[in-house]
């Protein structure tokens, strides 16, 4: 068997049958060309084109004939989906022989009134041969994947998720595969007879034997032929073609050691340090340590018409990060904000996590629909008519850390009501109605909570108006 | 790859793009104006509901989300023209004192390159009387006697370096992560990636304090070959907030508005005709500028301002003064501009004569700067806002262990020469952690020996409180993807909390 494809991979005919790409798109050309003046020729002032039609379907039948036996020989050689290929071998002779017969009723001027029916039907057969040779070299979905309409089918550059929930196979093997190699080794061109789309596939290994050997990546085709030398012939993939990046031979090797398991998970396999490296990289950046103002759950997207609500009246709606579904809200610039506008806020309940309301129109009644937001951690509330009335709704915001007062007619009394809610780190009250003895009471209350009621000064020192000059000579 | 390179050289070739060559290639011109206009009816951006102003994903200030949460919303950086002596201020070298007056060991001036100092200079003991403050036990000099109160709130960063020794490179390097001119200010970088929160204002202020302005000029602030709506506005505290921004006689706000409309409709044509990204600036840069007419008056009007809060900051309403600015930056910042940048002028403490002279004139700048800086932390932080502001303060560079000895001789005044090796700077608030001390220099405050920071490892760290990775805000130019920290930058984790 080895022998025997040594030979057929290098014998002359194989030399010929690689022209085959070359040479089928001269009849495609010539063929369609002698299409066209038959057709062109029946007007009566083009009828002198009628001339040039049987040379060159001449030209364009001898390279069709060329072309079927280049592109048998090349068959020979193996490594395409049977039934496409003879579907477009098929096709191929097909357009070959009524390009000669075409020649022929030409030549003799026989049966005159089919020459342009005939040469029609060779014209559709020519297109489909065409159609199944690009399916057999770029695999069936070439043409429709670069369709703007379709679904776009991504690989998965990025991953998110808990990385220890990352499935091995599908989420970081097959993605390279898809990438790099399912171009020979698919249903269509099933190169050395592999077929790398799909985990029974790779399982069931090759013409020349399987491609894995259990957990021992050094022994295994699939990762030894992808770090050969470039100019080995068994290389993959071929030189010329994109190759895999370190990363991704990484990946390959630690699956393969890991038992080419088609559904373990990051957390099921032992990690080398290598491989932990390579999965840090494909982890969206963090960016250091979690924010604490930012729930560890993951939210999803907003929708847009609860966004868009918000934004028509002014009030910038962020999502707190690229990819978070948390957003900030600030009414900077909606000073008409009120206590009604307070209820646009509730569509995105599950979604706000800081919330700028300084300087509007809210008052108490707005403090209810705000405490219903259960990931609200920031609030601020700068010299808006808040007092103490609304205060006791706030006691239920379960995630709220950071609240501003300042400038509002809060008194102690009112800020009673937050010593029950366990979340609250810091309260700032510069400028509210709150006495000093109060804060005293709140502070014993509340010893987690910052409670800041400005009103800062700076001693005065001698110094502060002390300028420094040269000394005067005496 | 090939995409964002095409895309990039689209945007060079509209920038270059003038009337006169369209012009001279009037009939390939006229065939792209075609092919353009044809286009126009399958352009996304085409239509617009804002009432003739531009698409609302079109104005470059709109704001945008950073890589990750942020712990900063807006940044102050408080910048000392001139470069302040760590050595009367922060850096507490009591070594340095037994070695006054003594002649510079050889070892220190072998291989090195000083900006004035010739031959072998004498060594200069702090001149400042130091104590520990706070609970960290941080020193502080006498110079800055508020500010020892502050010790608590800020991390300190004592073994900062750079490799400029030239007052215009560093403060490039400094605020541009270049030392050579036409990379964006950190400013511009900030807005390019965050945009604008309040849609009145700019998202990046300037402020200087009068008297010079900073060697490197306006570069400091500038947008490099980001979009120029980035760079920084530079307002002032004395006659007009901005320069223009007043109506002329005879203009009255709505014959100003509709000329402003006019105006972008036609540059809106222009833009769907030559998709320069200029000409959105340029919309933009009308629409806000229109908008400041109202806004800023507003927000840079100080005497509105409660005597308690004049007093604290020791501001004079009318005057250009740095103290002015520490009010205006709090201002700004709550009305949601993401960077307000101050510079303040005079640091270079030569000894050349009495102002530069770090006994005298040096510390008449702390004294101007001491109260004010001390206010703004304060005032920040009662109003709920150090929590989400970031404040940075330093200079371009630190100064010498040794005296000044200009041209080999001696100087009439105690002066200290330009020092790249080690210098300190603070940052406070928005996720720093309070009261750290990071970094070391040796015993005499020549070298830095432990938590070396470079200017780099600055912007990264502020990028990286505004949510930013500083390797990801990058920006195509001359085919490859540029960014603050070059090819550097490592985030100050020490600081951070």
């Amino acid at each position: 068997m080895t022998i025997l494809l040594e030979v057929s991979q290098t014998g002359w005919g194989l030399f010929f049958g690689r022209f085959h790409p070359v040479l089928v798109h001269l009849p495609i050309g010539m063929l369609l060309v002698a299409f066209v003046l038959e057709a062109l020729s029946k007007h009566r002032r083009l009828a002198i084109l009628g001339a040039a039609v049987l040379p060159v379907l001449i030209f364009g039948a001898v390279s069709a004939v060329a072309a079927c036996v280049a592109g048998y020989l090349l068959s020979l050689s193996g490594g395409y989906d049977d039934g496409a290929l003879a579907l477009h071998m098929w096709l191929g002779i097909g357009v070959a022989v009524i390009s000669v017969l075409l020649c022929v009723l030409r030549r003799y001027t026989l049966f005159k009134k089919s020459w342009l029916a005939v040469s029609g039907v060779m014209v559709l057969l020519l297109s489909a041969a065409g159609h199944y040779g690009g399916t057999l070299t770029h695999g069936d979905d070439y043409l429709t994947a670069a369709l703007p309409l379709g679904k776009k089918k991504t690989a998965a550059a990025t991953l998110t998720g808990p990385p220890e929930e990352i499935k091995v196979y599908d989420q970081l093997v097959r993605p390279v595969l898809e990438q790099k190699c399912y171009g020979c080794h698919n249903e269509q061109k099933l190169k050395g007879g592999l077929r790398l789309d799909g985990i029974k596939h790779i399982q069931e290994g090759g013409e020349n034997g399987p491609v894995l050997k259990d957990s021992l990546p050094e022994m295994s085709e699939l990762y030894k032929r992808l770090v050969l030398s470039e100019d080995d012939d068994k290389r993959m993939p071929p030189k010329g073609k994109p190759q895999l990046n370190p990363q991704q031979v990484e990946i390959i090797y630690w699956w393969i050691a890991q038992g080419a398991s088609p559904t373990a998970t990051v957390k099921d396999l032992h990690k080398t340090p290598r491989i932990q490296l390579v999965l840090e990289s494909l982890q969206p950046s963090r960016g250091g340590e979690a924010n604490p103002f930012i729930p560890e759950a993951e939210a999803g997207a907003p929708s847009e018409k609860d966004v868009e609500a918000l934004e028509a009246i002014g009030v910038k709606v962020m999502p707190v990060a690229a990819q978070s579904g948390y957003v900030m809200i600030n009414a900077i610039n909606a000073a008409a904000f009120g206590n009604r506008e307070a209820e646009l806020l509730l569509p995105l309940k599950s979604h706000i996590a800081w919330l700028k309301l300084s300087n509007t129109q809210v008052g108490d009644s707005a403090l209810a629909a705000i405490a219903e937001l259960p990931h609200l951690t920031r609030l601020h509330l700068e010299n808006t008519a808040v007092t103490d009335a609304g205060l006791p709704a706030l006691a239920a915001s379960k995630s709220l850390m950071y609240l501003n007062l300042v400038g509002t007619k809060v008194t102690g009394k009112g800020l009673q009501a937050l010593h029950q809610n366990k979340a609250l780190r810091e309260v700032y009250l510069y400028k509210s109605a709150v006495t000093p003895a109060e804060v005293t009471t709140l502070k014993q209350r509340m010893p987690r909570v910052k409670i800041d009621t400005g009103g800062y000064h700076m001693p005065v020192l001698a110094t502060d108006t002390l300028v420094f000059r040269k000394e005067k000579k005496s | 790859m090939s995409a964002k390179l095409i895309k990039e050289a689209n945007e060079q070739a509209a920038r270059y793009f003038s009337r006169r060559h369209f012009l001279q290639n009037c009939v390939t011109g006229l065939g792209a104006t075609a092919l353009t206009s044809l286009l126009g009816g399958c352009n996304l951006f085409s239509s617009s509901g804002n009432g003739g102003g531009m698409p609302q994903s079109l104005n470059p200030l709109d704001p945008k989300a950073p890589h990750f949460p942020a712990r900063a919303r807006s940044v102050i950086y408080l910048h000392m023209a001139g470069a302040p002596s760590q050595l009367e201020m922060f850096d507490y070298k009591p070594e340095l004192q037994k070695l006054h007056n003594q002649l510079c060991p050889q070892s220190l001036l072998e291989g090195k390159k000083f900006a004035f100092i010739r031959g072998v200079p004498k060594m200069l003991g702090p001149q400042a009387n130091f104590k520990q403050h706070g609970q960290s036990g941080a020193w502080v000099s006498d110079y800055m006697p508020h500010f020892a109160g502050m010790v608590d709130e800020v991390s300190f960063l004592k073994a900062v370096q750079t490799d400029q020794f030239n007052h215009g490179p560093a403060q490039l390097f400094m605020h541009t992560g270049s030392a050579r001119l036409g990379r964006p200010s950190t400013g511009a970088w900030v807005t390019y990636g965050l945009g604008s929160e309040n849609s009145n204002l700019p998202g990046f202020v300037v402020l200087t304090s009068g008297g010079k302005t900073p060697d490197a000029g306006k570069s400091v602030w500038g947008s490099g070959f980001l979009p120029s709506v980035y760079q920084g506005v530079q307002c002032r505290s004395k006659g007009d907030p901005v320069l223009y921004i007043t109506d002329p006689d005879g203009m009255d706000r709505d014959l100003r508005y509709q000329s402003i409309q006019a105006i972008n409709e036609v540059n809106k044509l222009e833009y769907e005709a030559f998709s320069d990204p200029e000409t959105l600036s340029r919309i933009s840069q009308y629409e806000l500028a229109y908008k400041m007419q109202i806004s800023v008056p507003g927000v840079m009007d100080i005497s509105s301002e409660p005597a308690y809060i004049h007093e604290l900051y020791g501001t004079q309403p009318g005057k250009e003064s740095f103290a002015n600015n520490c009010l205006l930056a709090r201002k700004l910042v709550e009305k949601g501009v993401r960077f307000v940048q101050l510079f303040d002028w005079g640091w270079d403490a030569h000894g050349t004569d009495e102002h530069t002279a770090v006994d005298l004139g040096m510390r008449n700048k702390c004294r101007e700067i001491d109260k004010s800086i001390t206010a703004l932390l304060l005032d920040l932080k009662q109003r709920g806002l150090l929590d989400e502001t970031l404040v940075v303060w330093g200079g371009e560079f630190g100064r010498t262990p040794m005296q000044e000895n200009r041209e080999g001789k001696e100087m009439p005044f105690l002066g200290r020469d330009h020092h790249a090796e080690a210098f300190t700077m603070w940052m406070a608030g928005a996720g720093i952690r309070k009261g750290v001390t990071w970094g070391e220099t040796d015993e005499i405050g020549f070298s830095a020996v432990k938590g070396q920071v470079a200017v780099h490892d600055i912007h990264a760290t502020i990028l990286q409180q505004l949510g930013f990775d500083h390797e990801k805000l990058t920006y195509h130019f001359q085919g490859r993807p540029f960014r603050l920290t070059d090819v550097g930058g490592h985030v100050i984790k020490e600081i951070i909390s």
